[in-house]
């Protein structure tokens, strides 16, 4: 049952229609669909789903991302109010746009993902510096530090990743934390995540939730 | 044959001596001049001295008017840019910050009339006097759905873009279209002679070709309508837009395109055939790192796909400051030594 519910919600978030998906929604909770479901049974398993078609559709667009981060983001907020109990986390994270960078759309496709996936997300804003990512990481005790960085000095300059790479090895950080990258210059260089000393990119903001998820349990194993 | 005429040559398919060579260093010029980026694009003067400074160094075709995509944010009202050494400026001040912003928001009368807008008439001044009858004078501008992105931020553009209140995108975006005729206009008539039309949302990176035909080439004709598009060249900011090709055709009569490295320049060369010009365009990202021979084998493979049957162009996107000069060196020789069509 629930999966006929999931694919008329993707089909819905595809056609970027915000209203149709919020209309399977309520109408799986009228149903008898718990809220608890509705996220773990509809919700997660839909991004899952749309990640795995992203990830084999290079037709997808930038609007069926943001729209999959905004609703699933949307509806999970609203379904956590009426949960019995508060879910278990996966893990947490300290996400911003690289220094110099204002750009904001990126972060917030990757927040919104991460969100219904259960990832706490602390989001630091734009033109967040070094020193900033890796204290916040250390004090909010997050296992990844993601940076956006839409422009190409900020995605390759000395004060962005590479600074933050720097100071994970300096105060022997590098196994409790890693660097996640993403932004359009990383697209036209897919091997830009390395030269600037990050551990791991995605092309979008939705399949950077999966990618994101992988390296915190990464982390988890590392350390357990 | 002059730049312009080798140029008019590839977009009419008639004989030259070679295809045309565009090379877009913009953040390059404040280094040419060693100043500081602030300084240097604060006086359209300089813009214009380090173009044709770096025409004479390279020897390629194109020079640029653009000083950086926020300028059009500075002439509605923009009053901070964050400028930094090592790249491009970026829009620190956001003219609409709230949804109730757009109402109170007017496109001034005369754009001509506004301070910000005189650097970059002192420049095409100089550019036209110097080369105007030689050289293709390029000016950059922004569609009127994606000028809001440079206003109140991509984020809550797509926002308002795709949930609404449609009533606020529409009244923003008949705003930002007053805009767009002004400001070409204004180019025009200052000496730009290539006006490349940038719409990342006319894109199907950006958008699905059904909504792109839907929601954004309406604007887009709109945009085009009472200048015409004989000098304008379309272009997604980098973004691909193969699929879109024979749209543009058909509906906005646009024949150049400025392809994106993320597109398949084969696919793209056989949709525009002989109907205009292909822009066969350089992954200049990558040039950062690469060596000078890899510069040279992108060169010569894109080249190779582009130039049979003519109708072809070479050229870079917008030349990353980290690029060597060796790599741009390499890439311009490569493309004069690749692209001799006698």
């Amino acid at each position: 049952m629930l999966e006929s519910y999931i694919r008329s919600y993707n089909d819905a978030v595809f056609e970027t229609d915000k209203e149709a998906a919020m209309a399977v929604v309520n109408k799986a909770l009228a149903d008898g669909v718990t809220p608890e479901n509705i996220v773990f049974r509809l919700i997660i398993p839909a991004i899952e789903m749309m990640m795995a078609i992203i990830e084999k559709d290079p037709d997808a667009n930038l609007a069926q991302h943001f729209m999959t981060a905004q609703i699933a983001a949307d509806v999970t907020e609203k379904m956590l109010e009426k949960f019995s109990q508060p879910p278990e986390v996966i893990g947490r994270i300290v996400i911003g746009a690289a220094h110099g960078d204002l750009h904001s759309l990126g972060k917030r496709i990757v927040s919104g993902c991460l969100k219904a996936l259960m990832v706490e997300v602390i989001d630091l804003g734009v033109n967040v510096s070094a020193e900033r990512f890796v204290d916040a990481a250390v004090s909010e005790n997050a296992q990844v530090i993601a940076i956006s960085a839409m422009m190409v000095h900020t995605a390759t300059g000395e004060n962005g990743s590479q600074r933050v790479r720097a100071l994970l090895q300096e105060r022997g950080l590098e196994q409790k934390i890693k660097l996640a990258v993403g932004g359009a210059p990383y697209r036209f260089d897919p091997e830009l995540y390395r030269k600037v000393g990050a551990d791991a990119w995605a092309a979008d903001g939705v399949t950077a939730g999966k990618m994101i998820v992988n390296l915190i349990r990464e982390v988890k194993n590392d350390t357990a | 044959m002059t730049p312009l005429e080798i140029l008019a040559a590839a977009i009419n398919g008639k004989p030259a001596p070679r295809i045309p060579i565009f090379c877009n260093l913009l953040d390059q010029g404040a280094r040419e001049l060693a100043m500081t980026s602030k300084d240097y694009f604060s006086n359209g003067a300089l813009v214009a001295e380090a173009q044709l400074k770096m025409l004479k160094r390279y020897g390629h075709d194109n020079v640029w008017s653009l000083h950086y995509v926020g300028k059009e944010a500075e002439l509605l009202g923009c009053r901070e840019i964050l400028f930094a050494n090592d790249g491009a400026p970026n829009v620190a001040d956001f003219v609409i910050k709230s949804l109730d912003d757009i109402s109170r928001f007017e496109i001034p009368p005369d754009i001509t009339q506004v301070p910000a807008w005189q650097s970059v008439a002192s420049c095409l001044q100089i550019l036209k006097s110097e080369i105007g009858n030689t050289h293709p004078i390029c000016a950059y501008v922004t569609a009127s759905t994606t000028l809001p992105v440079i206003l109140m931020g991509m984020e809550k553009w797509m926002e308002l873009f795709l949930l609404g209140p449609f009533e606020l995108r529409d009244e923003l975006l008949r705003k930002c279209a007053d805009f767009f005729h002004q400001y070409i206009s204004a180019l025009r008539a200052a000496g730009a002679n290539v006006l490349v039309y940038s719409s990342p949302f006319g894109s199907p990176y950006f958008l699905s070709p059904d909504k792109i035909k839907k929601m954004v080439l309406p604007w887009m004709k709109h945009d085009l309508e009472p200048g015409g598009v004989a000098d304008v060249v379309y272009y997604c900011g980098m973004a691909p837009f193969n699929n879109v090709i024979d749209l543009v055709f058909d509906e906005l009569h646009i024949t150049k395109h400025y392809t994106s490295p993320l597109d398949d320049l084969t696919t793209a060369k056989r949709i525009i055939n002989t109907r205009g010009l292909t822009c066969g365009v350089i992954d200049d990202i990558k040039m950062i790192h690469w060596t000078v021979e890899e510069t040279r084998a992108e060169v010569k493979r894109i080249i190779d796909i582009g130039k049979p049957g003519g109708h072809f162009l070479f050229g870079n996107g917008v030349m990353p400051l980290a690029v060597p000069e060796a790599n741009i060196r390499a890439m311009v020789d490569a493309a004069f030594e690749y692209g001799g069509l006698e």
